[in-house]
């Protein structure tokens, strides 16, 4: 569905936002995009929807071309920008509605949508409330459903869980499956790693406009890496086979290779009942990949 | 051809929705401009003779007209530029003329209310008596739509602090050394040059000969220049609105 072959914007000042960047997203799928502030998350949507030119490289959405038909592009793709959407002196049923009316949807299919939406984020109780009275959070899920309630084929969401509660988060990215389910494709920026991952399909990460690995996020948390978590003993000889080793609040972090699994079992329950080992996350791998983004941007990890 | 008539509509209809609270303030600051104009100036002047009345009365409505939309309409711009609300209708599947077309649309209809009542006033405070031509409707639209288009061309070019002080200075120049209130020989002989130019003098003139002086005679020198003006603003408004980062 949407191609980027090579993609480089360098703004005039000459910084380099994105620096060939190369994806796919297929229809029905989810891409995260994960980077630091200002890695060039939102800049690599601005060229799909028209608001930014690429330097350099292509991008194909459903076989044409959105730089040269950006008016297009506006209709087929849905866009959640990170700014909060226009809601000063509207109702978020009002606003929902009109969006979805100029998006070309249906009185009446817009206002089935609009209530099915409001139900399924559990923001009902806000519809008729005008948006300079809400919460960041709930602010922040009505532009969600101002971007899906007459989505496009292409849907692009620009952090849309910031500020919102744990509760509606996890609604949030079940109406974000829902949409992937139906056909839709997804590119969706979050700093919301943990939660995130259980939604997207294929996992992007970006650094300083670079691609730094990209897969999907099960083959990316890395090369079946573990963390034992050992709680209260006094400081304990360092095995050999652990990998990395913190210590903090009376806790021990070890990282370890999943291989020797059994062996740190073991150990940790030579002292101690109070531990915990579990497979490390996609944030736990982000955390590691862009830790020090200086001294090596060029690291590739294409699975 | 149809998508642009519907997007234009939709629009209109989310503008109406969200500065609905916004109208009634924006017409009783435009209300009080009017009556500000033709009570407050006349305690400067001595004596009023009809010539004084005449531009005092049409002066008022064109200052009226010229405080929308060249100081509201673009702060209002630069305010949603700050929020980013101007980014987010970029991103909506609407022909961007329908935008701002539907958004200078807003403003006329803005401006209509306070401008009757300001002229009522006037009419009321110098006893004066209208000759009203047909012209008086298109004189008004063009003076408005002129205002607008160019008080949106400076919102959407210059970042939104520069456009509160721009629209600042226009506000005082309008009021205090534009031959609008006044007539323009009073001037010293550089500043009328620069009227002849700047719209200002010109829109006095339309709104004033359209309500005073009847059909016969009007000079059409004014409203070319106003309708230049309009040109201008509405393509440099359009150019910014497409223009990729």
């Amino acid at each position: 569905m949407l191609y980027l072959d090579n993609l480089t914007k360098v703004y005039r000042r000459g910084v380099r936002a994105n620096d060939g960047i190369s994806l796919a997203v297929a229809a029905g799928e989810t891409l995260g995009l994960l980077g630091h502030n200002g890695a060039g998350k939102t800049t690599l949507l601005n060229q799909v929807v028209g608001l930014a030119r690429p330097t350099g490289g292509t991008i194909t959405l459903l076989g044409r071309d959105p730089v040269a038909e950006p008016a297009w592009a506006r209709a087929v793709c849905s866009f959640q920008p990170q700014a909060h959407a226009p809601l000063t002196g509207v109702t978020v049923r009002q606003a929902i509605e009109s969006i979805g009316r100029i998006r070309g949807g249906h009185r009446r299919a817009v206002r089935r949508r609009t209530t099915e939406l409001l139900a399924a984020l559990d923001i009902e109780r806000w519809a008729d409330q005008p948006g300079e009275r809400l919460s960041g959070g709930v602010r922040r899920l009505t532009a969600f459903c101002m971007a899906v309630v007459e989505p496009g084929q292409l849907i692009m969401l620009d952090e849309p869980t910031n500020d919102v509660d744990p509760a509606r988060r996890r609604l949030l990215w079940a109406q974000v499956r829902e949409l992937a389910a139906a056909g839709h494709g997804v590119v969706l920026v979050t700093h919301n790693i943990a939660e995130a991952e259980r939604v997207i399909d294929t996992v992007m990460i970006l650094n300083h406009g670079r691609v730094t690995a990209t897969g999907p996020p099960a083959a990316l948390a890395p090369d079946r890496q573990l963390r034992l978590e050992v709680i209260g003993t006094a400081a304990p000889t360092v095995p050999a086979w652990a990998l990395r080793t913190s210590r903090a609040d009376g806790r021990l972090t070890i990282t370890l290779a999943a291989e020797n699994a059994q062996l740190a079992v073991a150990w940790a329950a030579s002292m101690t009942s109070r531990f915990s080992l579990n497979p490390v996350g996609l944030e736990e791998f982000y955390l590691t990949l862009t830790a020090n983004p200086e001294t090596n941007p060029d690291a590739t990890l294409v699975s | 051809m149809r998508h642009w008539f519907r997007s234009y509509l939709l629009l209109l209809r989310w503008s109406a929705i969200r500065l609905r609270y916004l109208l009634s303030l924006v017409l009783v600051v435009q209300i009080f401009l009017s009556v500000g104009i033709v009570l407050g100036f006349a305690f400067l002047l001595p004596q009023i003779d009809s010539a004084t009345a005449r531009y005092l009365a049409t002066g008022a409505p064109t200052l009226g007209l010229i405080t929308i939309g060249m100081v509201m309409a673009p702060q209002l711009v630069a305010t949603a530029k700050t929020e980013g609300t101007f980014t987010y209708h970029q991103t909506l599947p609407v022909p961007r003329t329908a935008v701002v077309v539907s958004e200078v649309t807003t403003w006329l209809v803005v401006g209509a209310p306070g401008l009757r009542l300001g002229l009522l006033v006037a009419v009321l405070r110098f006893d004066l008596t209208l000759r009203v031509s047909w012209l008086a409707v298109p004189a008004a639209v063009l003076v408005a739509l002129a205002a607008t288009t160019v008080g949106l061309a400076i919102a959407y070019a210059a970042a939104p602090p520069v456009t509160n002080m721009v629209t600042q200075l226009i506000v005082f120049i309008a009021l205090m050394f534009s031959p609008i209130n006044f007539p323009a020989d009073r001037l010293p002989e550089w500043l009328q040059t620069v009227h002849q130019v700047l719209p200002f003098q010109h829109m006095a003139q339309v709104v004033r000969d359209s309500l005073t002086a009847g059909p016969e005679g009007v000079p059409a020198g004014p409203y070319a220049v106003l309708v230049a003006w309009c040109v201008l603003g509405f393509a440099a408004t359009l150019h910014i609105m497409i223009r990729r980062a």
